[in-house]
């Protein structure tokens, strides 16, 4: 039996426990709901006891087991990091769009050729204007894709493009986003509610690897104390020991320790399980240590078959990953998992909260326990 | 039935907006003509906008009344509309009060809402009639719709009282008084809502 | 052309109080009227307002209280009569000018009427004004009828004169708003040309010799109110008890008697003028019965003062039971009825009585509670305070600071209940939400980090809200004011008002241009349409970021009555109720259910809303708010 609930479960649980993670997928369903930088705003209130607001969130229940099966048609096999077909290391081999993009250019690459060969006909992505809020953003141009790539850490309601945008009915749709943004699309697959969200018009997913995402008011607040008003252009993390953020500005690049900005770390990552979206058909991060490469986790037969083409007709080139790199990406995956479920004991959810985990996925998890830094 | 008694206690009510107060005058210059010393009690207040309004006409030909009818001793209940008549008996019916109803509900807002519920007309009458020694119903909202101006209902109301005899005045006080008010060229239709009034009214 | 202008001496004639109450003004020989609408008062100047022109009789709507007892009061300072007119809120404007009138006195005849409102059925507060007659020490007469309130009008001329005060009259709701028959007298006949006496100027320094002068002219009011006909004994020589009443008590008691069949057993001393006591008069008819029932309205004026005179007269009354509001036997707050009038005596007399049977009430009772819905005031249909209190809403929400908004009198007071959303969160007198928006816009100096913003309609602005507009600016608080200009002063009645370019007569006048006015002040000032929810959501929001100084929203709308009255529709509005959600996700009944205009209708069978094309005044907002575009609007 799976929780339901409206708004106002949504406002009890998830709002007003600061765990909204402003993915967007509760945006644009209905005018109880509205995001605005970088945060979801409860207008009014709605007395409906289930609505998809309630359904869609990938803070309320989320039984990793249900949906996997309903993503994968199977149960989950790897433990830490999802179900895999393979994980390679790969980058465009066009230098421009490699980069503009965030590491290896393969999202970017991946999308535009979707959209050129005509697999599918939009695509949503995040947009970051000067103001560097992160916006939904629908593309029907394979050229525009290169000028939406690059990461802003900024959370953002990504989803609320696929919610208020206008689709054909024979539009199929690409979705680049977020672990939690990932989530939620499988959330909207196996609701039982009336759709009216272009969700089964949805043939490829995308996700981004992540480990925590900014709230966009306190930290741009921040940041333009630290580099002005001149426009932003890049953000980066550099590797450990290190780990400064830098932040390109026209003029010059801000060495930001990331200490600083920890602060501004949305609480409703703190409690995320999920690194490597493991809900998407193809999963696409950064290899530590392999300068320009990107790792790819390859999930679903959609994923698996949009990479082949690409390798196919030489946008993409691929690599096997060293045993070496796999090893430190479960690791850093199951660690993610293990602070999540320390957070959520902390908050006092001493059952869980709001995560359903396979008992066997959940001794793993902790076994990792007293490892962990 | 009222004819022969002193003081005559009448309570006009229904929502603001239909017109109670010029009824409450009406009535009240009828009466006056009639040889009665006339008080009107209205109770307004914020009410203009759609609330609950009533007026307290009193008449007597020995003495000036205060303008609140006490309790127990209202003679009649004249409501525009259903609820806000039942309204009135729950304070001031008694079990010999006469009752005369127009038959249209106004939705308060808390039932357009959703969050109230506004009962079968059938359950309002068969309760005015428990609380009643008499009630009459009219349709005089829908009547007055056919006549192209619902504000129309209250000259109804006041026709359908003419028409029962039950207080001392008929069609022609009517258009004295109403000449108080109107240019001749609206004594017409004030006219024929009164005698609309006067022939559809209905015992239940 | 109307009774009150041509009625003549003997003629009997329906009137409502205030009616009444201006057609005493003529008989009373008035020549200046003045007054701020405010119920139940605003009748009175509405009615003389209306035939000003036609008796020479100059009137006018003031901008506030205090300023229309000052021009009604320069009438008396050059010889003529004046009379101003308000609520009880407005003697509080108006009495810092009253406390230093008293002491340099009047010299035509003066009359302030004051309407209070017990039960406070169409105010914020239910405030006794007699206690402003003992403070002032000026005459105070009370009228108990419609009739009295004509006919105590133009005594209060005659003592106004007589004295060389300001007469006070206070009327209550259940008089100004009540109709009733009418003697009329004819008009005094009064030829004075107004003219100031230069050689006898009216300053009340050395103020101690003025207080001493103002205490012998009310020991002489005492004396003339001694043998005043609007107090009297009525009852048996020797009742077990007595009832002393003010106002429109003191029109139950006998009704009340009657009832009990009491008329034998207990005497009424009525009471028309009540400060300063007629302490004679009252010793006499003290001395008839010990125990003593004090019916008036409001505070314990009468009982209070009553106990005090049987204190200092002990000797010759023996001692009292006092008994009224301050006993527990009348209630203490709320009107006097003559239902709890009567349980009061028939509790002294100890007579059981019952105005219905027990069994009847029951039942009435619960078919109310079962089957009566309350009705709540609203806005009205296409009201634009509805659609400005839903961009405050939105705008606040989107704001995300938990900001607030603070306001005042006017028809946007409406605004704390559900038609404007719960929206306003500090409600007080006229003018206050700017000074508490001024106030709270100071204190971002010990971490107040919520915005604020106040609301304030357009002829509230002239009233009391410009001065702490100034405070604020001069004082460089931070907040926003949003005016909601619709052109009428629509709560009381849509008088005109310095806006308006109509004086209260009718004629022509200047418009002072709200606009104007804070532009020339220094606020930031923007204009908006409240019936364009996203551009005033937009104005909002980005005057709330802004941080600095006062910034003024004005969202200028025609009120909905206005536009109605006139005929006139902006648009014909339709639901689709193919598109329409109804209670589904994604709509949830959001305009009949959160909007709330009472145009909009829920059709429960079909579970879709609809139009109610007799209520809707064709606005056009719920066409916006509709998620699915359901709701068509058609430009007319």
């Amino acid at each position: 039996m799976s929780e339901k609930g409206g708004l106002k479960s949504l406002e009890n649980g998830v709002l007003a426990k600061d765990l909204c993670v402003a993915c967007g997928a509760c945006a644009s369903l209905c005018p109880y709901l509205r995001s605005t930088d970088g945060r979801i705003v409860k207008l009014h209130d709605c007395d409906l006891t289930e609505g998809r607001c309630f359904d869609y969130c990938p803070r309320t229940e989320v039984d990793v087991a249900k949906l996997h099966q309903a993503v994968f048609g199977r149960d989950r096999r790897d433990l830490d990091i999802g179900s895999t077909r393979r994980v390679v290391g790969a980058r465009a081999i066009d230098l421009e769009l490699r980069n503009r993009g965030q590491t290896g250019g393969v999202v970017s690459t991946l999308v535009s050729l979707a959209l050129e060969e005509g697999s599918v006909q939009a695509a949503i992505l995040t947009e970051r204007r000067a103001d560097l809020l992160p916006r939904g953003r629908i593309v029907r141009d394979s050229r525009e894709v290169v000028t939406l790539a690059g990461s802003g850490y900024v959370a953002g309601p990504t989803l609320e493009a696929l919610n208020g945008g206008s689709f054909e009915n024979e539009d199929r749709i690409a979705v680049v986003g977020l672990p939690c943004q990932i989530t939620a699309l499988a959330k909207m697959r196996v609701s039982a509610l009336d759709r009216r969200t272009p969700i089964d018009q949805v043939v490829l997913t995308i996700g981004l690897f992540c480990t925590w995402a900014l709230s966009y008011g306190p930290f741009v607040d921040f940041l333009r104390k630290r580099v002005g008003r001149a426009e932003v252009g890049k953000m980066d993390i550099t590797p450990p020991p290190e780990r400064l953020l830098l932040v390109t500005t026209d003029s010059e690049t801000s060495r930001i320790p990331l200490d600083e900005i920890r602060p501004f770390v949305r609480s409703g990552c703190d409690v995320c399980l999920d690194m490597t979206a493991e809900l998407a058909d193809l999963s696409v991060g950064t290899v530590e240590g392999r300068c320009g490469w990107n790792t790819v986790i390859v999930r679903t037969r959609a994923g698996e078959e949009i990479l082949s083409r690409a390798e196919a007709v030489g946008a993409i080139e691929t690599e096997s990953l060293a045993e070496d790199y796999l090893g430190h990406l479960r690791e850093a995956s199951r660690l993610k998992k293990y602070r999540a479920l320390k957070a959520l004991e902390g908050k006092g959810y001493t059952d869980g909260g709001y995560l359903r985990l396979p008992n066997r996925l959940k001794r793993r998890i902790m076994s990792c326990g007293d490892e962990g830094p | 039935m009222l004819q022969n008694k002193d003081p005559i206690n009448v309570i006009i009510t229904g929502v603001g907006g239909q017109g109670n107060l010029f009824a409450s005058q009406i009535l009240g210059q009828m009466l006056l003509q009639k040889g009665y010393l006339i008080t009107i009690g209205e109770t307004l207040g914020l009410s203009q906008r759609g609330g609950s309004v009533m007026s307290h006409v009193r008449a007597s030909k020995r003495e000036t009344l205060p303008p609140l009818i006490p309790e127990g001793l209202c003679d009649l209940v004249l409501a525009l509309e259903p609820i806000e008549g039942l309204r009135i008996l729950g304070s001031y019916g008694h079990p010999d009060v006469l009752t005369i109803t127009n038959t249209r509900p106004i939705m308060p807002m808390d039932v357009l809402a959703g969050q109230a519920e506004y009962p079968e007309l059938e359950v309002v009458l068969e309760k005015m009639n428990e609380l009643s020694r008499r009630v009459w119903t009219v349709d005089a909202t829908d009547l007055a719709l056919k006549m192209g101006d619902p504000i129309l209902a209250n000259v109804i109301m006041l026709g359908a009282l003419g028409g029962l005899k039950i207080l001392p005045y008929d069609v022609r006080t009517f258009e004295t008084a109403i000449r108080e008010f109107f240019p001749d060229d609206r004594l017409t239709t004030n006219l024929e809502a009164f005698n609309q009034g006067r022939t559809s009214v209905k015992a239940i | 052309m109307s009774i009150i202008t041509e009625g003549r001496s003997g003629q009997k004639v329906l009137l409502m109080g205030n009616e009444a109450i201006a057609r005493g003004a003529i008989e009373g020989g008035v020549k200046v009227c003045a007054a701020y609408p405010g119920n139940p008062s605003s009748e009175i100047i509405g009615t003389l307002a209306k035939i000003g022109p036609e008796l020479d009789i100059y009137v006018e709507w003031s901008a506030n209280e205090k300023v229309a007892l000052e021009v009604a009061a320069a009438a008396s300072f050059a010889g003529i009569r004046g009379l101003a007119a308000m609520k009880q809120n407005g003697l509080n404007v108006a009495s810092d000018f009253l406390f230093n009138l008293n002491l340099t006195g009047s010299i035509g005849g003066l009359v302030v009427v004051v309407c209070d409102d017990p039960g406070a059925i169409s105010s914020t507060n239910e405030e006794d004004t007699r206690a402003y007659a003992k403070i002032g020490d000026l005459p105070l007469l009370e009228p108990s009828t419609v009739q009295e309130a004509k006919s105590m009008i133009p005594f209060a001329f005659e003592l106004s004169e007589e004295l060389g005060l300001p007469c006070l009259v206070r009327s209550v709701t259940r008089i100004s708003h009540a109709r009733g028959s009418v003697e009329l007298d004819d008009p005094v006949p009064l030829s004075r040309r107004p003219h100031f006496n230069t050689g006898r100027p009216l300053v009340n320094v050395p103020a101690l010799a003025f207080h001493r002068k103002l205490r012998a002219k009310l020991h002489r009011c005492r004396d003339i109110f001694e043998t005043s006909e609007f107090n009297e004994y009525l009852g048996p020589e020797q009742p077990e008890a007595l009832i002393v009443a003010s106002g429109t008590p003191g029109a139950y008691a006998q009704e009340t008697l009657n009832l009990l069949k009491a008329e034998d057993r207990v005497g009424i001393i009525k009471l028309g003028t009540t400060w300063p006591l007629p302490e004679s008069f009252l010793v006499r008819q003290l001395r008839r019965a010990d125990v003593i029932l004090v019916a008036e309205d409001v505070d314990t004026f009468l009982e209070t003062n009553l106990k005090a005179l049987c204190a200092q007269k002990g000797r010759e009354l023996g001692i009292k039971r006092f008994l009224g509001r301050g006993s527990g036997t009348l209630p203490d707050v709320g009107e006097i009825t003559p239902d709890c009038l009567t349980t009061a005596v028939a509790e002294i007399l100890k007579i059981s009585y019952e105005a219905r049977p027990p069994e009847y009430a029951r039942t009435a009772q619960e078919a109310v509670s079962r089957y009566a819905p309350t009705r709540q005031v609203g806005f009205c249909a296409g009201c634009p305070h509805r659609a400005a209190y839903w961009c405050v809403k939105t705008a606040l929400a989107l704001d995300g600071r938990d900001g607030f908004l603070v306001g005042d009198i006017g028809c946007y007071s409406l605004g704390f209940g559900p038609s404007g959303f719960e929206q306003m969160k500090t409600l007080h007198s006229m003018g206050s939400g700017a000074g508490i928006a001024g106030g709270m816009g100071q204190l971002a100096r010990f971490g107040f980090d919520q915005p604020v913003m106040t609301v304030c309609g357009d002829s509230t602005f002239y009233h009391a809200a410009l001065p702490a507009l100034f405070n604020a600016i001069y004082n460089q608080a931070n907040f926003l004011m949003l005016i909601l200009d619709n052109s009428a002063t629509a709560m009381t009645g849509f008088q005109p008002h310095p806006g308006t370019g109509q004086n209260a007569m009718g004629r022509q006048a200047p418009v002072v241009d709200i606009e104007a006015v804070c532009r020339t002040l220094g606020a930031r000032i923007e204009v908006a349409d409240p019936y364009d929810l996203q551009g005033t959501i937009e104005a909002v929001n980005r005057l709330l970021v802004d941080e600095k100084g006062v910034k003024v929203l004005i969202l200028r709308q025609l009120c909905a009555l206005v536009r109605a009255n006139r005929g006139e529709k902006l648009y014909q509005v339709r639901v689709d109720q193919e598109r329409c959600l109804g209670d589904g996700c994604g709509c949830n009944r959001l305009c009949t259910r959160v909007f709330r205009c009472p145009g909009l209708i829920w059709d429960k069978e079909k579970g879709r809303a609809g139009i109610d094309d007799a209520i809707c005044t064709g606005c056009g907002v719920c066409g916006e708010i509709c998620p699915q575009s359901a709701i068509l609007t058609e430009e007319i």
